[in-house]
């Protein structure tokens, strides 16, 4: 086992308080849609948080997007250019989540500090990042004051279109919390991801010959 | 055009104008004829004329066999603004001489008020200009052979200065006696009765007293509340989420009323001017709602509503027809039972959870020739099926009016999320249990071995 620096400081940061506010604004976001059937908060209360934490993970986001255009840790995000090789790397980390796993079979993946995604993670935060996030927020922002951006609101066919494909990201993102939050526990121990994003150092076993 | 219509057209008479030149010819013929036909053609004292009129029971029979009414009360009259011009400051073509005349063409008492409202122009012109603007006018155009002129509210034999002001005395009640009982219990109405100083509106102080506007055009009454409650929006925002937005679609007494019933009135709009569809309107006439409402026994339901906008966008009108809805008091009356801010709904679970009481009445509306609003019932669906998307896209309570096929799919996210989670680990447990987990040809050390392991 060695230790490699996997996640610098500034991405621990914006992991931890995203994770926080998204579960935040799931369970805040249950309360106000469900209201009446969960009475855990007032509806005022679960809205000013929800609108209050919003913010919080907006500005979030922006952080690390400053962080990442400014680093070459940037080199993580950057798609595998080759259709070919990132089928098949998407094959193998299904296969092995979905199969070899259970046979104690090696993870076909070996992270390194400049490729800390494997393909099915790769793929999947950039259509985390780059699309569902910013279509959430600014789905929020739109419905946190209809009048102010009526303009933009029905433009889109009016406040029950935005709150539609809000909920339909939300429904998403709970499940990914949820399977996030699994996947997670899936290291050499329970915790070891979790200790990693908390210290940066991810531990790494000595890759097997011929694996990648 | 009807002859109503035709009677508001008259050239303005200036009465006491018309008065002077009949009171200046009657003058200079005066002056040339004997003193006894001076005394026949001069006008008639309000004594002299009185010495009949204020004789109970008098009366007269009209040729339709309507009664109108002659008697006028002496001590009422006595008591009345109008006592200062006299009888013939309204009635001045009454020739002593020649009265009562012979024949007098009077189809009915209606009419004949309606001929006198001119009279009244003569001296209340603003009044007048204002009633013409009204909804009131406006159903006298239409022969509503309800609808009030001068007379109706205004006694013209016992005119009152105040009166009209008053909670006990105010007309309006004698058509809308219900919205009235609702009023008489209101905040205004009682602090108005507690107080003769008290600012509190009448009838007239949210509606006007002359230009009255149908309610539908949602102009009136909403903006009276905010000329007299200074910082309503500052107040409301303290607290209240969205508040531009919940100013615009849900009324005052929606709220304010606490005890009313409440409604969703959704209005068809052209988009293209943002103006409320006319029910004249040949293609959103009467009969294209009342087929779409026989789809459903309990109204139009969303498909029919969806079909409905659907042919009117294929019509021809110039914008895209849309429904713009607003949560109101179910009645006119339930609106007017406003109480003191304290006992408002500020409970925001009244409307935002599910099968909130708000969301089971939904109306149709469109607007009639005479500016009032035409409702037509709708089948609660039509704000809670995926249909609503395209229809009704811009109205939306959260939680309240929300698209139940999304919640199955919070639920299956939910399912899918933990049963992810659980299934894969029951896996993992049962490839041990049945001995199909070989770490050695993972790599893995046996000793680390005590679950799944992997990344």
């Amino acid at each position: 086992m060695q230790r490699l620096y996997i996640h610098p400081l500034p991405v621990r940061l914006w992991h931890w308080t995203n994770a926080f506010g998204v579960v935040t604004m799931i369970l805040t976001g249950m309360q106000i849609r469900y209201v009446g059937l969960i009475n855990v908060v007032s509806f005022r209360t679960a809205v000013v948080v929800h609108n209050t934490v919003g913010f919080i993970l907006i500005a979030n986001f922006f952080l690390w997007l400053v962080y990442y255009l400014s680093s070459d840790r940037i080199k993580v995000y950057l798609p595998e250019m080759s259709p070919r090789k990132h089928f098949l790397g998407s094959w193998r980390q299904a296969y092995y989540y979905g199969y070899g796993i259970f046979r104690g079979e090696p993870n076909p993946f070996h992270i390194s500090i400049y490729r800390k995604f494997n393909p099915l993670q790769s793929m999947l935060y950039q259509i985390i990042m780059m699309l569902l996030l910013p279509v959430q927020f600014y789905t929020g922002i739109l419905m946190w004051d209809v009048k102010r951006f009526s303009a933009q609101v029905d433009f889109f066919g009016g406040v029950r279109v935005i709150d539609t494909v809000h909920v339909l990201i939300f429904a998403f993102l709970i499940f990914y919390v949820l399977a996030h939050v699994y996947l997670g526990s899936l290291g050499h121990t329970r915790i070891a991801h979790f200790k990693a994003m908390v210290t940066g150092y991810e531990d790494v076993e000595e890759a097997a010959p011929g694996a990648e | 055009m009807n002859g109503c219509s035709a009677l508001f057209q008259i050239p303005r008479a200036r009465v006491y104008g018309g008065f002077a030149i009949v009171a200046g010819a009657l003058f200079l013929f005066a002056a040339a004829a004997l003193p006894a036909a001076a005394e026949d053609k001069a006008p008639p004292t309000s004594e002299q004329c009185l010495g009949c009129h204020g004789s109970a029971g008098m009366e007269k029979k009209l040729e339709d066999g309507s009664i109108l009414q002659l008697h006028v009360p002496g001590d009422t009259f006595a008591k009345s603004v109008h006592s200062e011009i006299g009888c013939v400051g309204c009635h001045y073509d009454v020739d002593l001489g020649s009265h009562p005349p012979d024949k007098k063409d009077i189809p009915s008492p209606r009419s004949f008020s309606i001929t006198m409202t001119q009279v009244c122009r003569g001296c209340h012109t603003d009044k007048f200009d204002q009633w013409e603007s009204s909804i009131h006018a406006a159903l006298v155009r239409s022969s509503n052979p309800a609808a009030p002129i001068c007379t109706d509210c205004h006694n013209p034999h016992g005119v009152i200065k105040g009166a009209a002001e008053s909670v006990e005395q105010v007309p309006c009640q004698k058509c809308h006696a219900d919205i009235y009982t609702a009023y008489r219990g209101s905040m205004h109405a009682q602090a108005r009765l507690k107080s003769a100083d008290s600012y509190a509106p009448i009838c007239s102080g949210c509606h006007s007293a002359h230009a009255v506007k149908p309610t539908a055009e949602g102009l009136g009454p909403e903006a009276a509340c905010f000329n007299c409650h200074a910082g309503l929006q500052e107040a409301h925002e303290k607290w209240l989420p969205n508040t531009a937005l919940h100013f615009e679609v849900v009324s005052c007494p929606a709220c304010h009323s606490p005890k009313a019933q409440r409604k969703v009135d959704l209005m068809l709009i052209d988009s293209k001017d943002a103006q409320p569809l006319g029910s004249d309107d040949p293609q959103v006439g009467v009969p294209l709602f009342e087929a779409s409402s026989q789809s459903g026994s309990k109204g139009i339901d969303a498909q029919a509503l969806a079909t409905l906008l659907e042919t009117l966008d294929r019509s021809g009108i110039a914008g895209k027809t849309v429904l713009r809805g607003r949560l109101e008091a179910a009645t006119g009356a339930q609106a007017h039972m406003l109480t003191d801010k304290s006992q408002a709904i500020s409970d925001c679970r009244t409307c935002h959870s599910s099968g909130s009481q708000p969301f089971q009445s939904v109306t149709i509306s469109v607007i009639a020739p005479q500016g009032q609003r035409v409702g037509y019932g709708a089948n609660a669906d039509v704000l809670n099926t995926p249909i609503s998307l395209q229809s009704v896209g811009g109205f939306y309570a959260i939680g309240g009016t929300r698209i139940k096929i999304l919640d199955i799919l919070v639920i299956l996210a939910i399912l899918g999320g933990a049963g992810f989670a659980i299934g894969h680990l029951v896996l993992g447990w049962m490839f041990r249990y049945l001995g199909l987990y070989h770490p050695a040809i993972g790599g893995h050390r046996p000793s680390e071995d005590k679950g799944p392991k992997s990344v």
